[in-house]
């Protein structure tokens, strides 16, 4: 992959002025793929998407666009667009005027660019609007003007800094299926940076989770999801419940020791690189299962088996979700149906939904790639 | 009853302010515009015509030519603040241009008389750079040392206000425009200008409206005719005692400056509409 990406960063540091956020990152972007650049506020994923797009300059390390190194040139000579979280539309012009500004630029007759406009407004269902300034369009309008903008100068890459974030959640829902089928009709390479894991699961082919200016994880949405390669890959995917317990490493076999809510459980260790001693598990609320303290069913093999009390009942939606208290800390468990408050409860987690790894301390020389 | 009362009382003093000392001395001016002896007439104004119709055209283009200078290098420096790339000259032209806002008109006159006379600083730096031979030398104290002092005076005040609109603009707007490739001249004309262009307008209105009324600076470059306005009302006033003249002269500024405003209030008008 690395050799053949059709955008390839290759050990890139960017900052400002004294502080550094970007740290000797490398990633490589095949042609025609969407990708997602995932994290938190400040985990420099706009830094990274904006290095790439010409507006912050690396300390050190290279761009590439099909071969070309394109790390000193000006953003309009990349064949790169960027869309703004913010639009930035221009105000005083016209939505006609906004999409054919590039093309103007790059002194295009007329009449061209006349075509052009009209094809990108009925490609983005603007028709009618081009006369209209954009301050008298809606979120989405504006949303679509600015994608309008970006493409009709024919990018090789689209870039997309958190486009959707202003949009009201549920256009953002079809806005985001609108980017993605668009974006596979003219097989366009594009980089889309969010916060949120859902949007970024359903548009993107491949994943980039980065964190404290590096990338923690990457891969489809399913590996992600489901084999997170760090602690924080597992919360910020979901699996928010944390359980701190010792393991034993033997023969491809992962033995979570008994501890005062468990008993002891043998799961596989299906290629996990762990060490022997104190060990973070994790698991979402909707992988675990829930039974009642009498249930005789036989565990599956694998799965842990915790014992606590249901401290509290909410329902957001599609099932019933429970706190289940164990010792001085909680973990949250999904159900399809209540159980009481206070009512003794096991909790059923299958081997492939815990994610089990060394705690921090102790990851330090066995770091998981 | 007594809120009505209590309310009128509050208001009282901010409006006698007003009435006593400027509606009652303006209302005082226009009429004496049209006080000849005992009785009203237009004679104020037809020898105002007479006398000054050629001073008024030099005042209208002298602010003119000024106020297109102040727009244009106020919106060259606030475009540098705002686009410039090099952080240090960024830093240094913040810091210098403002200056001159804060000098005294009739400092600004002396100053500026003795640096364009022809004998002056100027001319002496071009001399002794051999540029120029004592003999080719040009005095510019005539309408030229005028535009100069005005805008010199003035460029940092409309910058002040551009630069401060400039800066709250969203600056994606104007990444939007270098990502399409747009240079940075066309960005401050085609991406910037146009939105700070209301601003723009207040600053030379409001620069309009204060170069029209300096007399200090005609006064002391240019005291030859025809000169402004301004230097015909005071000298109306001082060598004949003719308040008549200086008063109908003073509403005709009045009426030219009000020009400008009307042109002010209509944009404002067609913005929010």
């Amino acid at each position: 992959m690395a050799l053949s990406a059709f955008l390839k960063v290759e050990n890139i540091s960017v900052g400002y002025g004294a502080t550094t956020v970007l740290d000797k990152l490398d990633l490589g972007i095949g042609k025609g793929e969407f990708v997602a650049l995932l994290g938190s506020s400040g985990c420099g994923k706009t830094t990274l998407l904006r290095t790439i797009a010409g507006f912050a300059k690396p300390f050190v390390g290279s761009i590439q666009v099909a071969g070309r190194d394109v790390t000193q040139m000006p953003p309009d000579k990349r064949g790169m667009a960027l869309v703004f979280q913010s639009y930035a539309l221009w105000p005083h012009m016209t939505v006609a005027q906004n999409i054919g500004y590039g093309l103007k630029l790059q002194k295009r007759p007329r009449g061209d660019i006349e075509a052009r406009v009209t094809e990108m407004q009925n490609l983005l269902g603007l028709s009618g609007l081009g006369n209209r300034k954009p301050g008298q369009l809606s979120g989405g309008q504006r949303q679509r003007v600015a994608l309008g903008r970006a493409l009709a100068i024919d990018p090789e890459i689209l870039l997309l800094d958190e486009p959707l974030s202003n949009l009201d959640a549920r256009i953002r829902l079809t806005v985001r299926h609108e980017i993605r089928s668009l974006q596979k009709r003219l097989g366009i390479t594009a980089i889309h940076v969010t916060h949120d894991r859902e949007e970024a699961m359903v548009m993107a082919d491949r994943i980039v989770i980065m964190n404290a200016g590096r990338i923690e994880q990457q891969g489809t949405p399913e590996e992600v999801y489901n084999k997170p390669a760090s602690p924080f890959v597992a919360a910020f995917m979901g699996a928010e419940n944390l359980l701190s317990m010792r393991a034993k490493l033997q023969s491809d076999q992962i033995e979570l020791v008994e501890g005062e809510f468990n008993a002891a459980a043998v799961t596989p260790q299906s290629g996990r690189a762990l060490t022997s001693g104190a060990v973070d598990v994790r698991f979402r609320a909707e992988a675990a299962r829930l039974a009642r303290s009498g249930d005789r069913t036989v565990l599956d093999p694998g799965a842990l088996e915790l014992r606590g009390q249901v401290a509290s009942v909410s329902y957001p939606g599609g099932h019933w979700r429970h706190a289940v208290r164990l010792g001085d800390h909680e973990i949250l468990v999904d159900a399809n149906s209540p159980f009481d408050q206070g009512e003794t409860v096991k909790v059923r987690i299958p081997a492939e939904a815990l994610f089990i790894f060394n705690t921090a301390a102790a990851t330090a020389d066995a770091q998981p790639h | 009853m007594q809120k009505r009362l209590l309310a009128i009382l509050l208001v009282l003093p901010a409006l006698t302010m007003i009435v006593l000392f400027f509606i009652v001395p303006l209302f005082a001016s226009i009429v004496g515009a049209f006080e000849i002896g005992d009785t009203f007439g237009l004679g104020n104004f037809t020898k105002s015509f007479e006398l000054y119709s050629k001073d008024m055209i030099f005042s209208l283009v002298i602010v003119g030519i000024s106020a297109a200078f102040i727009g244009l290098f106020s919106v060259a420096i606030g475009g540098y603040l705002i686009l410039g790339e090099n952080p240090r000259a960024v830093a240094l032209l913040r810091w210098l241009y403002r200056w001159p806002m804060f000098i005294p008109f009739i400092v600004v006159g002396q100053v500026m008389r003795t640096f364009l006379a022809k004998n002056g600083l100027m001319n002496n730096i071009f001399v002794s750079l051999g540029l120029l031979t004592p003999l080719q030398t040009v005095g510019f104290l005539d309408w030229r040392g005028i535009v100069i002092a005005f805008v010199w005076k003035q460029t940092p005040f409309v910058t002040l206000l551009v630069a401060g609109a400039m800066a709250s603009l969203d600056r994606s707007t104007i990444e939007a425009a270098r990502n399409l490739g747009a240079s940075r001249l066309r960005i401050l004309i085609e991406i910037v200008l146009p939105q700070i262009a209301g601003t723009l307008l207040v600053g030379l209105i409001l620069s309009f409206v204060t170069m029209m009324s300096v007399l200090s600076v005609p006064l002391m470059i240019n005291a030859q005719s025809p000169t402004m306005l301004t230097a015909d009302i005071a000298f109306r006033i001082n060598a004949h005692g003719d308040y008549g003249v200086a008063n109908a002269l003073g509403m005709i500024s009045l009426l030219l400056t009000a020009g400008v405003a009307l042109i002010y209030l209509r944009q404002t008008v067609r913005e929010r509409s």
